[in-house]
């Protein structure tokens, strides 16, 4: 029997009807209204976050409880995560208001920015591999419509079947590690399958390693790690920039949960020496990232490159996670101040880009003084991203690498990532710092102010408020991302 | 600490009231011009008023001895607090800049009429006065950083207000060059001087605050007083003093103090009311009240065992030079806001110097009291001689002294409250409240006993008939003479200059009379807050006075009106005055003599001038070694280094990657194809990463 009154299941049949009766209304009505559309999923989302904190303040999530026959676990971690994907469904959704008017099937892409978030969402709460999966796919599959929405556009068409191609590999790979964990274990509970792991004999060894291996890989493509990140500049760059903004501040971070739930507890189970390939990735990663980033011209895609970059970043905590008490900590308020950070920034790219039609970062001259509020919002967006005091970037970075110093008495190169991380850090201020440059103190060939559209000025200044706020008061939030924890270090002390 | 006490009058709420309400009203603004374009200076001063409403309920805590210090959990991570600290010094201070800041706003109101950005204005203003109160009523390091960011961004975005750079907006004389550099700013160079010579300042004060930090663990300013034992830590590794000279040297760079003191002349390019408050109230004041916040912390180590005096004599020699190096430009240019400035930067270094000096004599609390005072009279008449200025500039549009000249029947008025707070400057005997305060300073350098006492004392009283001099040709060049082309040009041609208008001139009025008003009980108010201080420092920090050293040295003079005024700074201040004055008398209000002809009529006067008139070559060097130098050498780093090296070996990453990118776009289906074979191969070597 399913637990009814569980704050996931609660969330999926009330967004996911809402997702399906969108389109429903949109074949019923003469008129094509497109924020009629926008507005529902709007109210949906927001119900739902507000349903999730409300949860979370009653207390009525438990640290580390498992839910619904051990498919889906109502705890901490798992509203963690819904609120930072409902907070960029959100952000998505009233950034597209002005991005979808005058394009077609508004109903479809606003029931699929849904569709996914619910997928997202799942993610998070799920403690069963098969259910993760089939959240997984849900998330996924509706991106792959939304990266190619603009039918006519080659670049958005190319992006789209990049993003699924490699989306269905790497689905077939999470299913062969699931099939691989289910064999050895019989089992596909993840609390199961991790008991399982530690009790294994020695010859089956190999056979797990490879699972966790295929586990990174799957999750990795869509976290954007190198190597398996070469799918995600192209994508994000042809993708409707809104559309880049979910896929980059929303699945990606899905990937994170995943990754969480699955990797790190496999491979404590399983005693492995993770943290060193995690640590060589993350600066793989990290570096990659940002030396790309520096030489692009357009802005999705040095924003791409910047996600890649940050992907490195938080694998730091998840590398580390075994010798620093804050490492997983540092991680999740990494996730979330990114997912709000890098969406402000698509969403900005996205109203410049409606309104002028300038995606070239050449052509970003004076724009400070053309659109104020959209170049204030990215600006701080960007300071953010770079870690700049006091805006809640700095907070997360500074957890980051401080858990990675301290972990040094553990581990002699941990202080290393922490060098890494800051070296990287300041190589980012390189391109961002161009970018503000261009808008504020180069003229532009127009200095005329132009119209900023509503919805973009509204998600600005949300971003504005999360990240000064967070950067001025980071407390709560903190402690927030710690509640988070205990939900995964409990899962792994089972064995 | 017992607030029921208090009654109702001063609560937590009140303190944090001060610095938050003027946030508020900054937030406020943008809302408000909205709906009408001028309400933003409205909601400005009601936000004002309602703030130094709030400081005034402090008054209390400074007249008995009382302090409200409140925390609230900050970032509790890293146990950091968020807090106030409202003692008598900060009760003072926190008045001081509420009360000058609101008559400076309803000033503005007036002088800004029919600006094109009056939000932008009202909004940084609004802004800037919160920084302040936050510096001021902060109760550790970290919280007043914050505040201290925010004043120089607020002074940054002001001074460089009209950023379009038109050429009335310019500091200068056009075309002018020294040492092959143009002398002459526009608003925009000169909001981004100010701001990254200040930020020289601020890095060095971060890394003294974190310095202490690191030894104390904390950054609240009770705490460090409270338990001593950081700084015996830090002084057994010899940082102690190092680490309290960082902290100055943010105080250097906010209040313009040799050697950061250039940006000061440049920040003229706001409009005159950002200028009042920079030099009377907020950012220059800031550099003070950190070291009167510090001083008697690093003062009370003598408990400790440790000796602080080479801080103090740090302190005290910036603060004499500043005033002296300051003074003697001041005597030489034309521009009025830029004489002020140069007043202004040169009798902050008369702060310095008491605080300073305080630290060196056995009295501590004369010469924390004599700079203290000295920085609550010249609030007043600065802020006075400011606004007057700006009418003055506002009327005759024009910056330069030589277009004015015989306005003294066009606007009496501004005449006359000129004349009142110029006197304050100048230290007219026993009616300006100036007088009593650098009186004060005089008699505690005098008397501190210390080996630079005389060399110091000797400065000041130099400065002192430099003052007064150069004030008495502001007001003789202003208002006696003829009428200059200038004026007669603009009535030529129908224009009449007038009295600016009421809400500009009653501000400037109240502040001119105050300090008149408040000189002539001069003694009395100096005795009131030497005994707020005494009381303070010995109960807060253990810092006893010793009762009776003042009488012995000090002798009845007129009949008891004089007691505690030592003789020898009195006929001091007295023959400065006199001497500056008459020099002034004699050139610029009498006019017996041309200052040109004198200048010119034998070579070291004439070189003597232009070195002054040049700024002694300090911001033509400065600019040279900071800014030009470093340019040059980028460009020839660029054209013989990057160019030919770098270039050649980014290069190498570019062709690689360039080459590699061909390979993988030969074909569209190749990309895709090529990517999952990475794909691939990263699997393979994520399970051998596993595996090792």
């Amino acid at each position: 029997m399913l637990d009814f009154t569980s704050t996931p299941i609660i969330l999926t049949l009330t967004l996911g009807a809402v997702g399906v009766i969108i389109p429903v209304i949109s074949a019923a009505r003469k008129e094509k209204n497109d924020s009629l559309y926008g507005g529902i999923a709007f109210a949906a989302l927001a119900a739902a976050i507000g349903f999730v904190a409300y949860q979370i303040i009653s207390k009525h999530v438990l640290p580390a409880a498992i839910f619904s026959k051990g498919v889906l676990a109502n705890d901490m971690f798992g509203s963690f995560f819904a609120i930072a994907m409902l907070i960029v469904g959100i952000m998505t959704t009233v950034g597209s208001f002005n991005y979808m008017k005058g394009r077609a099937n508004p109903a479809v892409y606003y029931s699929l920015i849904i569709l996914s978030s619910i997928g997202m969402v799942l993610i998070a709460y799920s403690t069963d591999l098969v259910m993760l999966f089939v959240a997984w796919e849900l998330m996924s599959i509706p991106t792959y419509v939304l990266a190619g929405f603009l039918k006519k556009d080659p670049t958005s068409n190319e992006a789209a079947i990049k993003y699924f191609l490699f989306g269905a590999l790497s689905s077939g790979i999470i299913i062969w590690g699931i099939s691989l964990a289910y064999g050895l274990t019989g089992s596909t509970n993840i609390e199961q399958v991790i008991a399982g792991f530690s009790h294994l004999s020695p010859d089956m060894m190999p056979l797990a390693i490879l699972a966790v291996g295929m586990f990174i890989a799957g999750f990795g493509f869509k976290i954007g790690l190198v190597p398996f990140h070469m799918w995600l500049p192209d994508t994000y760059e042809g993708a409707p920039p809104t559309i880049s903004a979910l896929l980059a501040a929303g699945t990606k971070k899905a990937g994170f949960a995943a990754a969480l739930r699955v990797i790190i507890m496999g491979a404590i189970a399983l005693n492995l020496n993770w943290s060193l390939a995690l640590a060589v990735i993350a600066v793989v990663t990290m570096t990659f990232g940002n030396l790309a980033a520096i030489r692009q011209k357009n802005l999705s895609r040095m924003l791409a490159y910047s996600s890649i970059g940050h992907a490195g970043y938080i694998l730091i905590g998840l590398s580390i996670a075994p010798f620093s008490a804050i490492g997983i900590a540092a991680a999740l308020f990494h996730i979330l101040n990114h997912a709000v950070m890098k969406a402000a920034a698509f969403i900005a790219v996205a109203g410049i880009i409606t309104t002028l039609s300038i995606s070239h970062i050449d052509k970003l001259r004076g724009l400070g003084r053309r659109m104020p509020i959209t170049s204030l919002g990215l600006v701080i967006s960007l300071l953010a991203l770079a870690g700049v005091p006091p805006l809640n970037g700095f907070w997360s970075k500074l957890m980051l690498f401080g858990s990675a110093i301290n972990a040094g008495a553990s581990v002699s190169w941990a202080p290393y990532l922490a060098v890494a991380g800051v070296l990287n850090s300041a190589l980012s201020l390189a391109y961002y710092g161009w970018i503000i440059r261009k808008m504020y103190f180069e003229e532009g060939e127009s200095e005329k102010r132009v119209k900023e559209p509503k919805s973009i000025i509204a998600v600005m200044i949300f971003s504005i408020i999360f990240m000064v706020g967070i950067g001025v008061y980071p407390d709560p939030f903190i402690q927030f991302a710690k509640s988070a924890v205990p939900a995964l270090t409990s899962l792994s002390a089972i064995h | 600490m017992d607030f029921g006490s208090l009654g109702l009058s001063a609560g937590p709420l009140n303190v944090w009231m001060v610095w938050i309400l003027p946030f508020v009203g900054a937030l406020i603004i943008p809302a408000a011009a909205r709906v009408s374009k001028n309400s933003s200076g409205y909601v400005a001063v009601a936000f004002a008023l309602a703030s130094a409403v709030s400081a005034a309920t402090l008054i209390p805590l400074a007249l008995h001895n009382q302090e409200i210090h409140n925390q609230i959990p900050w970032i509790s991570s890293i146990g950091l607090k968020a807090g106030i600290l409202a003692d008598p010094l900060a009760a003072i201070m926190t008045n001081v800049v509420a009360w000058i800041s609101f008559l400076i706003f309803v000033y503005s109101l007036g002088y800004m009429k029919g600006d094109r950005d009056l939000m932008r204005f009202f909004f940084w203003m609004s802004f800037f006065i919160g920084s302040m109160q936050l510096i001021v009523l902060s109760d550790n390091f970290l919280q007043l950083f914050f505040g201290w960011e925010g004043v120089g961004l607020a002074s940054y975005a002001l001074v460089g207000f009209w950023y379009r750079d038109k050429k009335k907006d310019h500091v200068g004389t056009e075309g002018r060059t020294v040492l092959g550099l143009l002398d002459y700013y526009s608003p925009t160079q000169a909001g981004m001087k100010a701001f990254i010579m200040t930020k020289v300042g601020d890095i060095m004060m971060l890394a003294g605050m974190f310095l202490i930090f690191a030894f104390a663990g904390t950054f609240g300013f009770r705490e460090l007083a409270a338990n001593t034992s950081w700084a015996t830590a830090m002084s057994s590794q010899n940082l102690l003093i190092p680490a309290a000279i960082l902290l100055f040297g943010g105080a250097i760079g906010k209040s313009a103090q040799f050697p950061l003191n250039e940006w000061l002349l440049e920040a003229m390019t706001g409009p005159t009311s950002v200028s009042a408050l920079i030099h009377a109230a907020t950012m220059v004041k800031a550099g003070v009240f950190l070291v009167a916040r510090l001083g008697p912390l690093f003062f009370a180590l003598a408990a400790a065992g440790l000796n602080m005096d080479q801080f103090f004599e740090v302190v005290a020699w910036v603060g004499a030079i500043t005033a002296f190096l300051l003074a003697t430009q001041g005597m030489v240019h034309t521009e009025i806001k830029k004489v002020l400035a140069y007043s202004t930067g040169s009798q902050i270094g008369y702060m310095m110097m008491a605080l300073g000096i305080a630290g060196l004599s056995r009295q501590f609390v004369d010469g924390y009291t004599a700079g203290f005072f000295h920085l609550i009279s010249h609030a007043m008449f600065k802020a006075s001689l400011f606004m007057a200025a700006g009418s003055l500039l506002h009327v005759v549009g024009s910056r330069f002294m030589t277009d004015m000249g015989g306005l003294r029947r066009l606007m009496p008025k501004t005449y006359i409250f000129m004349w009142a707070a110029g006197l304050g400057l100048m230290g007219a005997p026993f009616i300006t409240t100036g007088f009593w305060s650098k009186d004060a300073i005089f008699g505690a350098v005098y008397q501190s006993g210390n080996t630079w006492a005389l060399p110091i004392f000797i400065m000041a009283v130099i400065t002192a008939v430099m003052t007064t001099f150069y004030t008495t040709r502001m007001i003789g060049m202003v208002f006696f003479g003829n009428k200059s082309k200038h004026v007669e040009h603009l009535e030529k041609d129908g224009y009449h200059v007038h009295e600016a208008s009421p809400v500009m001139w009653v501000p400037y009025g109240i502040l001119a009379a105050l300090t008149i008003g408040v000189g002539i009980l001069g003694l009395t108010f100096e005795h009131e807050i030497h005994n707020i201080f005494t009381t303070y420092l010995s109960s807060t920090f253990g810092i006893q006075s010793q009762v009776g050293a003042v009488a012995t040295e000090s002798q009845q003079l007129l009949g008891g009106f004089l007691e505690g005024v030592n003789p020898i700074a009195l006929t001091a201040s007295l023959s400065a005055f006199a001497i500056g004055f008459a020099l002034g008398y004699v050139f610029y209000i009498g006019r017996f003599a041309d200052p040109a002809k004198f200048v010119n009529s034998n070579i070291v006067f004439y070189a003597i001038h232009k070195f002054f008139l040049n700024r002694w070559y300090l911001d033509a060097l400065i600019n040279w070694t900071f800014v030009v130098g470093p340019l040059y050498l980028a460009r020839g780093i660029y054209r013989y280094f990057e160019d030919k090296v770098m270039e050649g070996f980014n290069l190498v990453p570019e062709k690689t990657m360039a080459g590699g990118a061909r390979i993988l776009q030969s074909t569209q289906t190749g990309i895709s194809q090529s990517y999952l074979y990475v794909f691939g191969a990263g699997i393979l070597i994520v399970v051998l990463l596993l595996f090792i």
